[in-house]
């Protein structure tokens, strides 16, 4: 603090000073950018269009895009201090290879040389499918492409998933099964112009809150929240159901049940354009309003008037997040709301359609492209049709194309605990904190042979068990494309360059499939993420996903288009469309399949000594693990550490008072000292946390069930006690291994005497 | 002072009150029924509905409206703010307090976001020693200059709503101002324009029929009651607020900041002035030994406090701008009172002190006028110190008891540093100390019933942090004073002992003096159920 500041002669004036921006208004002068670039938000898959405010080379500021069909200009809170994660203090800014325990700088050339010769190596011994690599929904379309053809092609694994096997693959498990093809049919317009809109296992008004805006312009509709919890979705209800943990799917055959023998199915629809009914009729005959109220807590009434309102509704649209996809019996649960919008004939319609909202900004462009759980386009590794038309179009025998799937995310850290999986590739991830279970994971890449994490970030909790950490440049500092929940494609823009030596994640799978030798067969002659979306746009021709009539400058234009969008045909860009409006269906009969599907009880339930069912979830503040949003102040200001809550009757029981901390305790871990918030909006016998926080790792009280056909875990409903609190944990976990077991000093390296900033507490 | 942009016109199309980004067509639709309320039907509509459809007229100013049953609590108000305003994350304009209610399924959480009230009558202008504080002529807004503002902070205890805010790297407080910067400029307040629910407006009020109609109800659930300021926002409750609804931060008390210089200076010039009032009594009843040295020391600790009560103020090379405002406020008045004071008893020491010369030449009676004057000055300015803290929104503070406790501290720290530097008639002053310091203990005890024995939630929450953290502290306080004000100086003997007993109670009062200022519970808009964390990196 200078003398004149300290007599108060000087007030810090010129960094509180105001002035006009064209674009903002008056506002703070240091708000005011010399350029704006437009782009899409890179935190939810709601697909906000904004500009980044750019000054000297720094993000100074964002606004919302007024003239974006998905926000009209307004952006959440995250979105609105968005330019802060660009700048931050613990971005990734030099390849680091761990030596001696230690992270030490080094090249690029090396960092992927070592990474080429490493991954060689340990599948010369033993075997290719040795390598696995987890990715993300964090990229742009066109580098899911690239990193898809890098490792099906080049690296020759099939062991390739995302973290969107946390997250959404049970939608995408549910969709192929109903409709022969993954592809949310709606869009946001139905808000809008549904007369019934159903949210289950939805909290929008947390984690996707510029949703909100769309049901708010539309009054007239009934608002039916299905949610365990008193959420801010469930207080904006006219019909909360609060449901028993994990009894939606018999709430959903429970409604079939009802709107069947009352015969509210809509039959023409039924006869023309599904099979199975009958199968689904006798599959719901026990579900009869009296067991369902057992199993829901929800009275036959209630039932009764909820199956009225959404089989009476002109147009009705079901939407569900992680309450129905993070559960062992997610696949199923879609299958069942699938069910209900199709006896009803309530998908292809404005306003009536069943409709997942995804989690990431680009979920859905690993979806489409694919190489995880299908091929890219939606096509399917079984199909020898599709396999071939692939192979024609790159130009490599068919036989390189794998006819099956590798392993699913949890498969590859089950196959890297038994030894199966010996080096691993993270993108964009943070199991560290994402992934359940912790104690089982930390143990799985503590065993790993060659661990590369590529990231926006470092120090990570994840980078932290890395021998190799690459830099990569995050949203803000690139180019592509994001797709959001309604299909909607976006541009991505690059507004600054990355800090230090970080490289966009297009240019490492470039370099990477160089350093394999690979690069000229499968990326010829590519230089950026153009190259890639043109190929993509050629690959997607004439499937589901058709990207084959657009181009960056009419997706610019347009603030995104949906697709299917095509060369053929003349579709106007800015028209809404939906899936299914013709009823033909992705499956070779061309109709939908009605699936019996059968509700059981949730796979922990809670005993004497864990008398707690743990649900988990978000708040608006934060996104995901809090690499980003940890370093954006005004969050973490708003936001700042992890709690619990209780209703205020177990509290009493346990003698517990609102803010004492309290250990959260499983068969399989301890959150510690964690603070209580006692509060009725969350039922007696049930407990809540939020899955922000590193420091008070939600997983590490959480269990390794998953769902057999989608793979994802079932987060939610742990059994657990709360007991008085222990010590907060001051820091992550942090790998046991001994340091230089790893081998690659038999890598010559150019090590940098220079070291790496030092690790800082998080 | 003229708002040029906001004056509509409906008739050609001229779009008003926009930020050049929201180009929204003035929809005819938007200019009926918005002079009353009409915001209040805004929900989803566009931003205009969210504007006041002109300047106010003589009697009216600019409100906001808040619309809890539209709010989600996701608190873009509170990020677009900050971006807004260049604020630190630690400083929050706009805030997100929350109010529950119920019991499960049927339970329901409410958020109120508020900026500043802009108050008809606001305390924050009225206490300001240096008029920063200004209420537009034509808006009504509150406004704040930071070059006027020397950082004394005192408006930030006046302010029942926790308004203003000390920005510790600026030096001054900041506030709130409707964004009267965009508004000249024709554009919304960013809080207005960043609520994705439409939530908050700005409207015109009418001043008399808004002070009829808050006379005639209760305060909103999570507003402090009504303390004479008259608030102007509007709030709109939820439809379905259950009975018991109520701020989630209501049992819950931490202790406020400690203020140290101020401890410091409000018990120093206390004893200076204690010490100068026994000078005087002494010199007139004809005692007069060694009363000059008690006059230099007790002058020096004078010094000491005044010069350290400036390291309060964010900006001490203005201190002198205090003076300005003593018509109306009282940290004012204090200044200069304490002013005076500091110079009469120099004099007064120097007549008392000064060569053999200079005292024959004065008359004995003019020292006595003098040490009368000074007294009188320091009575005075200790009572302008109480005064300060006669705040209605802290209602620890806000009795006549901090009136009695000042001047007890001057009583009874007085005779006790008089005895310590050896004047005559030490068992007279010794059972005066004893006196005063044993009021002193039991105005504490009489405090602490009064606290415990009330309705107020916020004298509740006091007696709660006096009982629980802050017993250490409490204990100690009553320990000290008791031991060196009533027992040392009852059986005071030596030479040493008398020092002693002054140092254990001047401790004994500067504890006292730092529970003031803890233990206090400000009233308070509702607040997140999480403290506000401290910014990140």
């Amino acid at each position: 603090m200078t003398l004149k500041r300290l007599l108060g002669l000087d007030t810090r004036a010129e960094r509180y000073a105001f002035a006009s921006d064209p674009e903002l208004g008056y506002v703070s002068a240091q708000k005011i950018p010399d350029r704006w670039v437009p782009t899409t938000c890179g935190y939810c898959s709601v697909g906000c269009g904004m500009f980044i405010g750019v000054k000297d080379g720094r993000a100074v500021s964002v606004r919302g895009n007024p003239d974006h069909p998905v926000n009209r200009g307004m952006l959440c809170p995250k979105g609105l201090s968005e330019h802060h994660t660009i700048g931050a203090e613990n971005r990734a800014r030099f390849p680091l290879m761990k030596q001696g325990g230690r992270f030490a700088r080094v090249s690029w050339p090396i960092a992927l040389s070592a990474m080429a010769g490493r991954f060689r190596e340990v599948q010369a011994r033993y075997g290719r499918d040795a390598v696995g690599v987890i990715s993300t929904g964090q990229l742009v379309t066109e580098e899911f492409y690239a990193l898809g053809k890098l490792t099906q092609l080049g690296l020759g694994t099939r062991n390739y998933d995302g973290n969107t096997t946390l997250c959404m693959s049970t939608a995408v498990a549910g969709y192929k099964r109903s409709f022969g093809s993954d592809g949310p049919p709606g869009a946001y317009e139905d808000f809008e112009r549904a007369d019934v809109i159903l949210l289950i296992g939805a909290n929008i008004a947390d984690n996707h809150p510029i949703l909100c805006r769309r049901l708010e312009a539309n009054p007239g509709a009934t608002l039916i929240v299905v949610d365990p919890r008193v959420t801010k979705t469930a207080m904006l209800a006219d019909v909360h159901l609060p449901i028993r943990p994990r009894a939606d799917l018999a709430l959903l055959n429970g409604l079939i049940h009802i709107i069947i023998e009352r015969d509210l199915v809509d039959h023409e629809y039924i006869e023309r354009h599904t099979t199975g009914f009958d199968a689904l009729r006798d599959s719901v005959s026990s579900y009869t309003p009296e067991d369902v109220a057992q199993i829901t807590g929800l009275g036959p009434e209630l039932l009764h008037r909820t199956a009225s309102l959404y089989a009476g509704a002109r147009a009705a649209f079901i939407a569900w997040t992680m309450g129905v996809n993070h559960s062992t019996k997610g696949t199923e649960t879609v299958n069942a709301i699938t069910n209900l919008a199709l006896i009803t004939g309530n998908i292809g319609r404005a306003g009536a359609a069943p409709f997942s909202i995804t989690g990431q900004c680009n979920a859905m462009g690993t979806r489409e492209a694919g190489f995880a759980s299908s091929l890219p386009g939606y096509r399917a590794f079984e199909n020898r049709a599709h396999r071939a038309e692939l192979a024609a179009l790159w130009n490599v025998p068919a036989d390189r194309i794998p006819d099956a799937r590798g392993l699913a995310y949890p498969d590859i850290i089950e196959a890297a605990l038994d030894k199966r999986i010996r080096a691993l590739w993270i993108i964009a991830t943070n199991p560290i904190v994402s992934f359940p279970n912790l104690g089982a994971l930390t143990q799985a890449l503590e065993g790993l042979e060659f661990l590369v994490v590529q990231d926006g970030f470092h120090p990570t909790p994840t980078t932290a068990f890395a021998d190799l950490v690459l830099p990569a440049a995050i949203w803000g500092e690139k180019e592509g494309t994001y797709t959001n929940s309604e299909r909607r494609v976006s541009k991505a823009n690059r507004a600054c360059d990355p800090p230090g030596e970080a490289r966009t994640d297009f240019d490492i799978f470039l370099d990477l499939a160089a350093a394999l030798g690979v690069r000229d067969e499968i990326f010829p002659g590519w230089t950026g993420p153009r190259d890639g979306f043109d190929e993509w746009r050629r690959v997607s021709a004439g499937r589901l996903c058709d990207y084959s009539g657009m181009t960056y400058d009419a997706i610019e234009a347009h603030g995104g288009i949906q697709w299917p969008f095509g060369t053929q045909g003349t579709q106007n860009p800015e028209e809404t469309r939906r899936l299914y409006t013709d009823g033909v269906f992705q499956t070779p009969d061309g109709k939908a399949r009605l699936l019996p599907v059968h509700w059981e009880p949730f796979p922990e339930q809670p005993t004497g000594d864990y008398p707690f069912v743990l649900n988990t979830g978000r708040t608006v503040e934060h996104w995901h693990t809090r690499t980003k949003t940890a370093n954006v102040p005004i969050l973490e200001r708003l936001s700042p550490r992890a709690w619990v809550e209780m209703n205020p009757r177990d509290a009493r029981v346990l003698r517990l008072k609102a803010r004492d901390r309290v250990d959260v305790v499983s068969r399989r871990g301890r959150m510690r000292g964690v603070e209580l918030r006692v509060t009725e909006t969350i039922a007696p016998g049930e407990v809540f946390v939020p899955f922000h926080y590193a420091e008070a790792n939600a997983n590490q009280v959480t269990q390794s069930a998953f769902d057999p056909v989608s793979r994802e875990p079932n987060y939610k409903q742990s059994a657990v006690r709360i007991e008085r609190g222990s010590t907060p944990n001051s820091q992550y976990p942090t790998p046991k291994r001994s340091p230089g077991r790893l081998g690659i000093g038999s890598w010559k390296l150019g090590v940098d005497s220079r070291v790496e900033r030092k690790d800082r507490g998080r | 002072m003229a708002l040029p942009l906001l004056r509509r016109t409906t008739e050609d199309d001229v779009r008003f009150v926009m930020t050049p980004t929201i180009r929204l067509r003035a929809e005819a639709s938007a200019e009926a029924g918005l002079r009353n309320g009409g915001a209040s039907k805004a929900r989803g509509q566009s931003i205009e509905t969210r504007m006041p459809a002109g300047l106010p007229q003589p009697g009216e100013q600019y409100r906001f409206h808040v619309d809890m049953g539209s709010c989600i609590g996701c608190k873009c108000c509170v990020v677009a703010c900050n971006e807004q305003n260049g604020n630190p994350a630690s400083i929050n304009w706009r805030r997100v307090g929350e109010i529950e209610g119920g019991f499960f399924p049927a339970a329901s959480r409410s958020y109120l976001s508020m900026g500043c009230n802009h108050c008809v009558d606001p305390t924050c202008l009225s206490g300001c020693p240096v008029d920063a504080y200004s209420k537009d002529s034509v808006t009504g807004i509150v406004r704040h200059s930071a070059d006027a503002c020397i950082g004394c902070q005192y408006c930030t205890w006046n302010c029942a709503y926790g308004v203003p805010q000390y920005n510790a790297e600026r030096g001054v407080v900041g506030k709130c101002d409707m964004c009267y910067g965009r508004l000249e400029h024709g554009q919304s307040p960013a809080c207005v324009s960043a609520c994705p629910e439409g939530a908050i407006a700005i409207e015109l009020v009418d001043i008399a029929d808004w002070r009829a109609a808050t006379a005639a109800s209760a305060p909103g659930r999570g507003l402090p009651a009504q303390d004479g300021s008259l608030s102007t926002t509007r709030v709109t409750m939820p439809a379905h607020l259950p009975p018991n609804g109520r701020p989630v931060d209501l049992s819950h008390v931490t202790p406020e900041h400690a203020h140290w210089s101020l401890v410091f200076m409000t018990v120093l010039t206390q004893l200076s002035v204690g010490t100068f009032v026994v000078i005087w009594v002494l010199q007139l009843i004809g005692e007069s030994t060694r009363l000059g040295t008690a006059a230099v020391t007790s002058l020096a600790v004078a010094a000491l406090a005044l010069g350290g009560a400036t390291l309060h103020l964010g900006r001490p090379a203005y201190a002198y701008r205090a003076l300005k405002m003593w018509r109306r406020s009282w940290l004012s008045r204090e200044v200069a009172l304490f002013g005076a004071f500091s110079v009469v008893a120099g004099l007064y020491a120097a007549a008392l002190w000064g060569p053999a010369a200079f005292a024959k030449a004065s008359a004995p009676g003019s020292a006595a006028a003098l040490g009368g004057l000074s007294a009188l000055l320091g009575i005075a300015g200790v009572t302008a110190s109480a005064c300060i803290y006669r705040v209605p929104s802290r209602p620890a503070w806000n009795t006549r008891f901090t009136l009695l406790q000042f001047n007890l501290t001057a009583a009874a720290l007085g005779p006790l540093l008089v005895l310590a530097v050896g004047a005559s008639d030490a068992r007279g002053l010794a059972s005066a100390a004893a006196t005063m310091a044993g009021a002193q203990l039991l105005l504490v005890a009489l405090r602490f019933v009064r606290l415990v024995a009330t309705d107020s939630i916020e004298l509740r929450g006091t007696a709660r942090l006096l009982s629980t953290t802050l017993k250490p502290h409490f204990l100690a306080r009553g320990v000290l004073l008791g031991a060196g004000g009533v027992v040392l100086p009852l059986v005071a003997a030596g030479s040493v002992l008398p020092w002693i007993a002054f140092v254990l109670a001047l401790a004994g009062e500067i504890a006292g003096r730092y529970l003031f200022f803890v233990s206090v519970v400000p009233q308070h808009m509702a607040t997140p159920y999480l403290e506000l964390g401290s910014e990140a990196a």
